[in-house]
């Protein structure tokens, strides 16, 4: 077991953001999680990731407690992420974006230098390397993210909707790359509206609602399960399937 | 020496993003500090400006701490608050000779203190060059200053990075403000703790363009050319204030990356410049 989060809560004022999760994720799968908006998809990230404080609960990686640790710590442990608004430096170029993340390791330029020009080539932007990121497209930003993430070599990755926004054909060159990413030994994590995205990808499907985990399987049960059909995929996704 | 001070205050405003309005007092406390070893504890001059620079950085460690945490205009007023802070304080003080100031034994000798002041601006913009155009640790500067959490996300320890960049932008001042004390000789609150050396080194490194090498050298010389100039035409006065004021309105508006920008970009020739105006401005 990879990660794992016990009874994890976190409230905005009244607003019960993430109530009681309980999550484990194996090595070498894929989970995703889908939810309606503001179900705490994101919360969730950002509380594994340290970002924000949660009010209970735990989160365990590699067998460590890292509930209370600084994400740059967290990041040092092995858990990248994207955001699912793309957060590039964007006065640096698309090399110095991914560079940044490779300090992570060495603080060597030249390795540095030499381990970012690896990523930028494994998603496919080492053309636009020497490109401000201000002019760059949402697609590539999108790369950009994922470069930044996987640069600091992390063991587990989450990806907060990195298919937003695309085409359909960007779409499937994402869910390409993402597939490689775990053929090569990589944990991931994917919170994701593009139900297609999931079916594809995922070993496992978790499904939140106000904060709660209201179902957990393989994708084909998820699809069929009454509770996520009401509060998630509606009817006509049943009908059509 | 106004071009070392620019740049000091550039590493953390310009690199980092973090606008800090309260440098002047570093330049004061070294200006104090040199004075009081050399006076009281009977140091020599260059280990006064190294306790200088140390009691400086320490002091910009120590504020950092809780303040690097705010952002925007709330870390610019906690600054500006301790500046003020450090003047009243000098000014009570009997050690700083309170607000009759502090006299320094003399040294009479122009030509050292010039060399001596082209050496430390020299080794301020070597040591930027180095550690923040060339080094991982500049590259971490920037990114906090575009986006921290992504920065702190890719496992940039925000915090300590930021707080080694204010103590390194207090050191430099620290040292200056030393030499600055042995040259005049004489020191009171009023003329190194002032709002006004604060003000000069944001204006300078806006001017000339922050976050860049050349920018407060650039900025700090036309600063300081259009100073005496209006110096000469109108004589002792704060008119010039109102000016420089003006000035970095301007700035501010229409060339946001300052002077150097200008240079960088197409858009030094004067028809293209009054173009961009013109584009900007709703008439």
């Amino acid at each position: 077991m990879l990660l794992e989060s016990r009874d994890l809560t976190k409230a905005f004022g009244g607003l019960v953001a993430v109530n009681q999760l309980s999550m484990t994720v194996e090595k070498g799968t894929v989970l995703g999680i889908i939810g309606p908006n503001g179900s705490g998809k994101t919360t969730f990230f950002n509380l594994i990731t340290g970002m924000i404080p949660s009010d209970s609960g735990k989160v365990i990686f590699n067998g460590e407690d890292i509930t209370k640790l600084r994400p740059h710590r967290i990041a040092r442990l092995g858990v990248g992420r994207t955001f699912q608004i793309p957060a590039p430096f964007s006065k640096m170029t698309v090399l110095e974006n991914v560079m940044v993340s490779s300090f992570i390791h060495t603080s060597s330029m030249k390795i540095a230098k030499k381990k970012a020009w690896e990523v930028l080539e494994k998603v496919g932007l080492d053309e636009k390397a020497d490109f401000q990121v201000l002019n760059v497209t949402l697609e590539d930003r999108k790369r950009l993210e994922l470069a930044k993430a996987l640069a600091i070599e992390p063991s587990l990755l989450l990806l907060d909707e990195v298919m937003s926004g695309l085409t359909p054909v960007e779409v499937k060159s994402a869910i390409h790359l993402i597939r490689q990413m775990h053929r090569q030994g990589l944990t991931i994590i994917i919170v994701e509206h593009v139900m297609d995205v999931i079916l594809s990808l995922c070993d496992r499907v978790a499904v939140l609602d106000y904060g709660r985990k209201i179902a957990e399987g393989t994708p084909q049960q998820i699809v069929n399960h009454p509770e996520v059909i009401r509060a998630y995929l509606g009817e006509r996704y049943r009908a059509r399937s | 020496m106004w071009a070392g001070l620019a740049q000091s205050w550039n590493i953390i405003g310009g690199y980092t993003g973090y606008l800090s309005f309260g440098h002047g007092a570093f330049f004061g406390v070294g200006a104090y500090i040199t004075g009081i070893t050399m006076l009281h504890l009977g140091l020599p001059f260059g280990l006064g400006l190294l306790i200088s620079g140390m009691a400086a950085a320490l002091m910009a460690v120590i504020i950092g701490y809780p303040t690097l945490r705010l952002r925007g205009a709330y870390f610019a007023i906690a600054t500006w608050a301790f500046g003020e802070m450090i003047r009243q304080i000098a000014t009570i003080l009997e050690i700083t000779g309170g607000a009759f100031g502090m006299q320094l034994p003399a040294y009479l000798n122009l030509p050292f203190f010039y060399y001596l002041f082209l050496l430390m601006t020299g080794l301020i913009y070597l040591t930027i060059y180095l550690l923040l155009e060339r080094s991982p640790f500049g590259y971490k500067l920037l990114a906090i200053r575009e986006h921290e959490e992504a920065a702190e996300m890719v496992g940039v320890d925000t915090v300590m990075i930021k707080i080694k960049a204010f103590g390194l932008s207090a050191f430099f001042p620290g040292v200056l403000g030393g030499i600055y004390a042995y040259w005049v000789t004489y020191i009171h609150p009023d003329s190194v703790l002032g709002a006004v050396i604060t003000d000069f080194m944001v204006v300078m490194a806006f001017l000339g363009g922050i976050g860049s090498l050349w920018g407060p050298f650039l900025g700090a010389g036309v600063v300081q050319l259009v100073n005496r100039y209006l110096w000469l035409v109108w004589g002792e006065g704060t008119f010039y204030l109102i000016v420089i004021g003006a000035a970095i309105c301007a700035v501010v508006l229409f060339i946001p990356s300052g002077i150097i920008g200008l240079l960088e970009s197409q858009i030094f020739q004067p028809r293209t410049a009054w173009k961009e105006i013109r584009k900007k401005v709703k008439w």
